[in-house]
């Protein structure tokens, strides 16, 4: 009797452990036979944040008997882009439900997937871009070969954010006109921050915050061809600036996503600018819209001392996907529908891709933004954005950023010197992109 | 079971329970092969050839022989082999950890046995030390993060209390950056190990004690002499599976420094490094060979430890002393 007990215990160890792992395929395999026919039942979406996800729950009807997958993971430190990456390379082995349909990508990395098979062209799905499109944002998603692969439903120049109290108790005036014409290069910038910082106010609140401003005005990209790390000259001088910045105490030694930068976005915060796309201020302005501790209407826009674009969601059609219909139908609602990008405007502060609905409301003199005083940021943005210009990007701009960031912020805070700092630089770009040869 | 099988099992001379035995322990090596043995021995495999990704493009796999450990233990241009001292970094911030974890674990662990103290309420304190280790430690260092942070409540305590004038950044220096990495594995530790403690010594013949105590022997005493040489069976474990569990140290230090280990990468572990080839890049070839010396960093000071301490234990240590104690008569 014992013999037998221990027999069938043993039996239904093994069994249970066999069954762990064979169960699954067992039950995928027989349901995608089934449904490969028509449209896939589940649609999968990779994306970094919700912000997307906000837009696409309101204004996008989902087609009846689909669910919708959202897969969620922070962009910080390539996170995001290491789980996409296995997704994809897996595309081809996944059950059809377990597919990624479409993803999110962004300025700093789209490049990396236009330019690969996992992306397929908008024209495979029926989809044809719009006039009313704007052309950096078509640029961006388009590969070596001319395949566009993908569509933005925002585009993103980026502004000059400042505090208005501030701005009239340092400039003496709110105006927009008025405050750009004492900002409109880095000599007025630094002149400006003295007297800020006398008044008891920060210029910014990251040393990280006018990074992009420089950044995006570099004549080379990050690696040249033979894949030699290089330094624009435009990072020098953003790394100058901000040596200025620190030292005389006109910035915050935080990084720009930090607590610390966030706390000065209210009503009691000490800081004049931020800088910013109009994604930038609904988005991650949250304190700043705070019912109780914030200061809504207390802001204002204007280009500042250099035009710029920052960022930008692009959605990317996946090799593979089997709800090619879906895709085309969300492509579409959201860049050229223009019901759904005046309500992204009206509802979501946001500035679209569409120069329709952007002409219809930076020509409405009843519209204004609510955030901004009323000032009519669709206005203000749609005059720079002829500023854009698509280029000197490389796949490896996310991590070159953030890292360059980080390190640097170690000399910022003065625990280590420059060399060092940039020896770490260098050392985390070898650890990272093997291919990448650094000074 | 059947009338007819009942004389038949009777009449063997000899019955092997033994073949049982290995049947039910045969699904754990079963497991331990597929998955441990087999991927060690691919990391080791991997860490001889170049294999990472470049996007969405494989790199490799071709064969480099030793070339991947020529480059961990290349000097860079600061002269410095990086795996050394991150090497270093690792142990330090065990060592800061494990000392008080073991000093208090102990002596926590002689309170909770003591017929003498018998404390009351002993459930309620092993569960309250034992909490930390219920937290997993990323959210645990997150915690921390937040704590510490220059706009978290601890600067604003300093403040308010007037302990400090201005906000104090934390994570500008080594000492305190290590400091707090070693407090949180010193709290998420010491209960586990006093638990493990107690039960080694509740293992040990409580008429030793009294013996020892008519003997006159004073606590300290009875703690060195009688305790200790019984323990360290039990204690040799603890610290064998904490200095293991301490030089994989990764996530207290990478959620707590945001990937970094700063300032200058002095709280940057063995397991970070690692962890930066493999991320991004998924670069098999190095992080094997990361792999490969953790492991022989493992081995290596896992055998000391053990040859070092059990000598201890396994000298007779009573015996001499009776013999001193009959020369005294």
């Amino acid at each position: 009797m014992k013999k037998l007990i221990a027999i069938v215990l043993c039996l239904v160890m093994v069994v249970a452990a066999v069954a762990c792992t064979s169960k699954p395929a067992t039950e995928t395999k027989t349901e995608t036979k089934t449904e490969t026919a028509a449209q896939g039942k589940v649609f999968n979406i990779y994306a970094w944040n919700e912000e997307f996800k906000g837009f696409f729950e309101k204004y996008y009807t989902v087609p009846e008997g689909v669910t919708v997958n959202w897969i969620i993971n922070p962009s910080d430190g390539g996170v995001y882009q290491q789980k996409l990456d296995e997704a994809l390379l897996n595309q081809a082995n996944a059950a059809d439900d377990e597919k990624v349909d479409m993803f999110l990508a962004e300025a700093d990395y789209i490049g990396k997937y236009v330019n690969s098979d996992a992306t397929m062209g908008i024209d495979a799905i029926g989809f044809k871009n719009a006039d009313t499109m704007y052309k950096y944002t078509i640029q961006a998603a388009t590969d070596d070969n001319g395949v566009c692969k993908g569509v933005s439903f925002q585009c993103c120049p980026s502004a000059l954010i400042y505090r208005r109290s501030i701005a009239k108790d340092v400039l003496g005036t709110d105006d927009p006109d008025e405050v750009q014409s004492k900002l409109d290069s880095w000599e007025k910038f630094e002149a400006v921050a003295a007297d800020a910082k006398a008044k008891g106010y920060y210029m910014t609140a990251s040393f990280a915050e006018t990074f992009r401003t420089f950044s995006n005005n570099c004549t080379m990209p990050w690696v040249d061809a033979n894949k030699n790390l290089q330094f624009d000259p435009m990072i020098n001088a953003w790394i100058e600036q901000t040596e200025k910045f620190i030292a005389n105490g006109y910035t915050l030694d935080c990084g720009i996503w930090d607590d610390e930068k966030n706390q000065q976005m209210f009503a009691d915060g000490k800081t004049m600018c931020f800088f910013g796309p109009a994604w930038y201020f609904n988005f991650c302005m949250g304190n700043a819209q705070d019912p109780e501790k914030g200061c809504s209407g207390d802001w204002a826009i204007c280009e500042g001392p250099m035009a710029h674009f920052w960022g930008g969601t692009w959605l990317l059609a996946a090799t593979g996907s089997d709800n090619a219909e879906m895709l085309k139908d969300i492509f579409e609602t959201f860049t050229v529908n223009e019901d759904v990008c005046s309500k992204l405007v009206a509802n979501e502060k946001q500035f679209p891709n569409n120069t329709k609905v952007v002409d219809k409301f930076a020509n409405d003199a009843t519209y204004g933004s609510e955030f901004l005083g009323g000032q009519n940021d669709i206005l203000a943005f749609s005059k720079l954005t002829g500023n854009i210009k698509w280029e000197n990007h490389t796949n490896y701009d996310q991590i070159l950023n953030e890292s360059l960031q980080s390190c640097l912020q170690e000399y910022f805070k003065g625990s280590v010197d420059k060399d060092t700092a940039l020896a770490t630089f260098y050392q985390k770009i070898n650890e990272t992109y093997p291919d990448i040869v650094t000074p | 079971m059947s009338l007819e099988n009942r004389p038949s099992s009777g009449r063997r001379k000899s019955i092997s329970y033994a073949k049982w035995g290995y049947i039910f322990i045969l699904p754990f090596f079963l497991v331990y092969l597929v998955f441990t043995l087999v991927p060690q021995v691919l990391t080791i495999y991997n860490s001889f050839f170049t294999n990472y990704m470049d996007g969405l493009k494989q790199v490799g796999p071709d064969f480099v022989g030793l070339k991947n450990y020529v480059t961990l233990f290349t000097p860079n241009k600061q002269g410095i082999i990086l795996i050394l001292k991150y090497a270093g970094n690792t142990l330090i911030l065990w060592l800061l950890g494990a000392i008080p974890q073991f000093a208090i674990a102990l002596l926590l662990a002689v309170f909770f046995t003591s017929y003498r103290l018998n404390i009351k309420g002993q459930g309620f304190f092993k569960t309250v030390i034992y909490m930390p280790n219920l937290i997993m430690a990323s959210a645990f260092s997150m915690l921390f993060f937040t704590l510490f942070s220059k706009v978290g409540p601890v600067n604003q305590l300093l403040q308010q209390t007037g302990l400090a004038d201005k906000t104090i950044d934390f994570f500008v220096s080594k000492v305190t950056v290590r400091g707090l990495i070693a407090l949180m594995n010193f709290l998420m530790w010491f209960g586990n190990t006093t638990i493990v403690l107690m039960a080694g010594i509740m293992g040990i013949d409580q008429t030793l004690f009294e013996a020892a105590t008519i003997d006159g022997a004073n606590a300290v005493k009875v703690f060195f002499r009688v305790t200790m040489p019984l323990l360290m069976p039990i204690f040799v474990y603890c610290l064998i599976t904490a200095m293991i569990g301490g030089i994989q140290m990764f996530d207290v230090p990478q959620v707590l420094t945001n990937r970094l280990g700063m300032p200058d990468r002095t709280s940057f572990t063995l397991v970070m490094y690692l962890n930066n080839y493999l991320s991004t890049s998924k670069n098999y070839g190095m992080s094997g060979a990361i792999s490969v010396i953790i492991f022989i960093i493992t081995g290596i000071l896992g055998g000391v430890v053990y040859k070092f301490l059990s000598a201890q234990y396994k000298d007779p240590v009573e015996k001499p002393r009776r013999v001193r104690k009959g020369a005294r008569k």
